[in-house]
């Protein structure tokens, strides 16, 4: 059974992983703020969806480039530090080629993508098209578990 | 014999051969003789006691001559073997060319013989062989072939020191399967530039043969031609080769032990310092072009892996740029199969508006999941809180096992069923669906590889997870049970 799942789960984004993160940091919180006040609804919506980020961040594992630079701005943001060794580059690859010369039209489409894939900046084209791909089938999969979440937790 | 002999000379000659050589040459000549004499004596030939009157000859004289009929010894045979049909010099050279060429063939494969051994081995096939060639050879054909004779002197004496640095003229990799041409090439450019100096040795060695003063300046003339075109460096030690043999052949045997000295022991001796030189810039210039010719198969490959077709750019930018765009583009195809909606689309550019898309629904999708959430959190979620931080990461997977069999205990039957449904549909099923019974209400959740957390208080939707990749992992038993749509299990309950 468990060697069967390894084999599974070799690839394919781990859901579990992501559920168990992100139940975590919902149920942290729960805790951090017990008071259900109504009138941070915007602020609560944004940290639950930090909370799903970083999780799934953490389900997809320190390699992924996308992932890093979701944990390193959630650190950002939240002042903790998040352990990660750090890759020496930081020039990133969009300012650079902003700068640049000519952009033909896919590049531009590039560009709107390095926007849209956390860490995109950073990334040659196609580092960055192997990363969008594993950061969708990743966001797919945080959409199917949330969604199930969502269905199993609203009322009837 | 020869091919012994040649590919000795062929092997690439380190610092310690030349020293190996020298020793012998210089030092301790009688060791070289002593290596000769049964070969000689298994050559019982006429030719022999010419061979033997030259050595008795040279030995009476120096020891320094006898080094040097030692090193003109063989030449005959060479140039009876090579030239033997008529030689005329540039005749000879040809021949000589050809044949080291072949035997640079046999010498790759021995390549890595010790050196202490080709050293000896040197020596022996050197003396030994000509007397069966002189036995064919007429004086006339030996005259004829009397450059060759000083050409392949001028190589043994040289290629000690100077065979290595020939090569590197030569521009081809000493280590490459192009040994063969190195070889070739090495010979080529070596002799001449000794050639100079051997010649007149040789008429002190067979002096009532030839009048020295012929052969020395008609060949080194030649040779300097042959050498311009084989390398530059080389043009440069002619004058200096040229110059050295002319004055006095009385004294060109001891000049020639000079020779032997300076020349292979390059780095060592004093004297000759603008030989040291040349030959230390030579080395440094085979350093580089080893480095480049090291260099040059992987860019090489590179060519073939990038393989431009016809009419395509093949400078190096517009490779890599090729090499790019095609990495992009097998990635685009990755991504092709993960958007849906994708395939119909053609065109990079469009496509990649559609994953732009694609990324830009789903990241909406969470946020609108993220705020369904948050509305739902408040009234749901408690009970999760606990529950989960608590148990989460403590229970084992056997426990998790025991408490699946107290469940199937508790409902037995149905819930066998639907385990048994779950293994036949999904047979790499990470979550063996626990639960199904309602009255039990736990949530259940298997972490096949993580920790498991099982159990929850009461009144509490059960929750399996992540029982297939499509599947909604959670199902919301007790309260969601309408919504949840797309369940298998949930089906089967209903």
């Amino acid at each position: 059974m468990a060697s069967q799942d390894k084999s599974i789960n070799t690839d394919v984004p781990e859901k579990d992983v992501f559920a168990l993160h992100f139940l975590q940091s919902l149920s942290n919180l729960k805790t951090q703020n017990p008071s259900n006040s109504p009138d941070k609804t915007n602020d609560r919506v944004k940290k639950i969806k930090m909370a799903a980020y970083v999780s799934m961040a953490r389900a997809a594992g320190g390699r992924r480039l996308w992932s890093r630079a979701l944990l390193r701005r959630a650190a950002s943001e939240n002042n903790k530090i998040v352990r990660f060794p750090r890759r020496k580059r930081r020039v990133t690859w969009l300012s650079r080629r902003r700068c640049n010369r000519r952009a033909p039209v896919e590049e531009k489409a590039a560009d709107r993508l390095r926007d849209l894939v956390p860490g995109g900046g950073e990334m040659e084209t196609s580092k960055l098209m192997k990363e969008t791909a594993h950061y969708i089938k990743c966001l797919s999969m945080q959409v199917k578990v949330m969604q199930c979440l969502v269905d199993g937790l609203s009322p009837k | 014999m020869e091919n012994e002999l040649f590919m000795n000379a062929a092997l690439p000659p380190p610092p310690e051969m030349a020293a190996h050589f020298e020793t012998p040459s210089s030092s301790s000549a009688m060791l070289n003789w002593a290596l000769r004499d049964p070969n000689l004596a298994l050559n019982s030939s006429p030719q022999d006691c010419f061979l033997w009157e030259k050595s008795t000859e040279q030995q009476q004289s120096i020891f320094d001559s006898a080094l040097s009929s030692l090193v003109s010894s063989p030449t005959p045979s060479n140039s009876n073997f090579s030239g033997g049909c008529g030689a005329g010099d540039g005749f000879l050279i040809r021949e000589l060319i050809g044949k080291l060429g072949n035997i640079g063939n046999s010498s790759g494969e021995i390549y890595g013989t010790p050196v202490s051994r080709s050293a000896s081995c040197y020596a022996t096939p050197m003396s030994s062989p000509p007397p069966p060639m002189m036995n064919r050879a007429t004086p006339l054909t030996e005259f004829s072939g009397d450059p060759g004779f000083a050409e392949r002197a001028a190589k043994f004496s040289c290629f000690g020191s100077r065979s290595f640095n020939g090569r590197t003229n030569s521009g081809l990799p000493v280590n490459n399967g192009n040994i063969i041409n190195a070889g070739k090439l090495t010979r080529v450019s070596s002799t001449p530039s000794l050639n100079a100096l051997a010649s007149p040795e040789f008429a002190s060695a067979s002096r009532p043969m030839i009048p020295a003063g012929e052969s020395t300046p008609k060949l080194p003339g030649e040779f300097s031609r042959k050498r311009k075109t084989v390398s530059k460096a080389k043009s440069k030690e002619n004058p200096i080769s040229t110059a050295s043999p002319t004055p006095s052949f009385s004294k060109t045997a001891e000049r020639k032990e000079d020779w032997d000295g300076k020349g292979i022991k390059s780095s060592e001796e004093k004297g000759g310092k603008r030989r040291r030189e040349e030959e230390e810039d030579e080395e440094e210039g085979k350093g580089n072009k080893s480095n480049n010719n090291t260099k040059q198969p992987e860019p090489f490959k590179d060519y073939i892996h990038v393989r431009a077709r016809r009419g395509q750019a093949t400078d190096s930018h517009s490779l890599a740029e090729r090499v790019r765009r095609e990495k992009i583009g097998e990635r685009m195809k990755l991504l092709q199969d993960l958007v849906p909606g994708c395939n119909k689309v053609t065109g990079k550019a469009l496509m990649l508006d559609e994953i732009i898309n694609y990324v830009q629904s789903l990241q909406r999708q969470v946020e609108f999941l993220s705020m369904k959430l948050s509305s739902v959190n408040d009234t749901r979620l408690d009970f999760n809180v606990d529950a989960l931080v608590s148990k989460d990461v403590m229970i084992p997977s056997s426990s998790n096992r025991l408490h699946e069999e107290r469940l199937q205990s508790e409902s037995s039957n149905h819930h066998q069923q639907l385990n048994n449904y779950n293994s036949q549909l999904h047979p790499n099923m990470m979550l063996q669906s626990s639960m199904n019974s309602l009255e039990t209400s736990t949530l259940a959740r298997n972490f096949t590889h993580l920790p498991t957390l099982t159990q929850f208080t009461d009144s509490i939707p059960q929750y399996q997870m992540f029982s297939e990749e499509d599947l909604q992992s959670i199902v919301g038993m007790g309260v969601a049970h309408n919504t949840s749509n797309e369940s298998q299990h949930m089906k089967i309950e209903l």
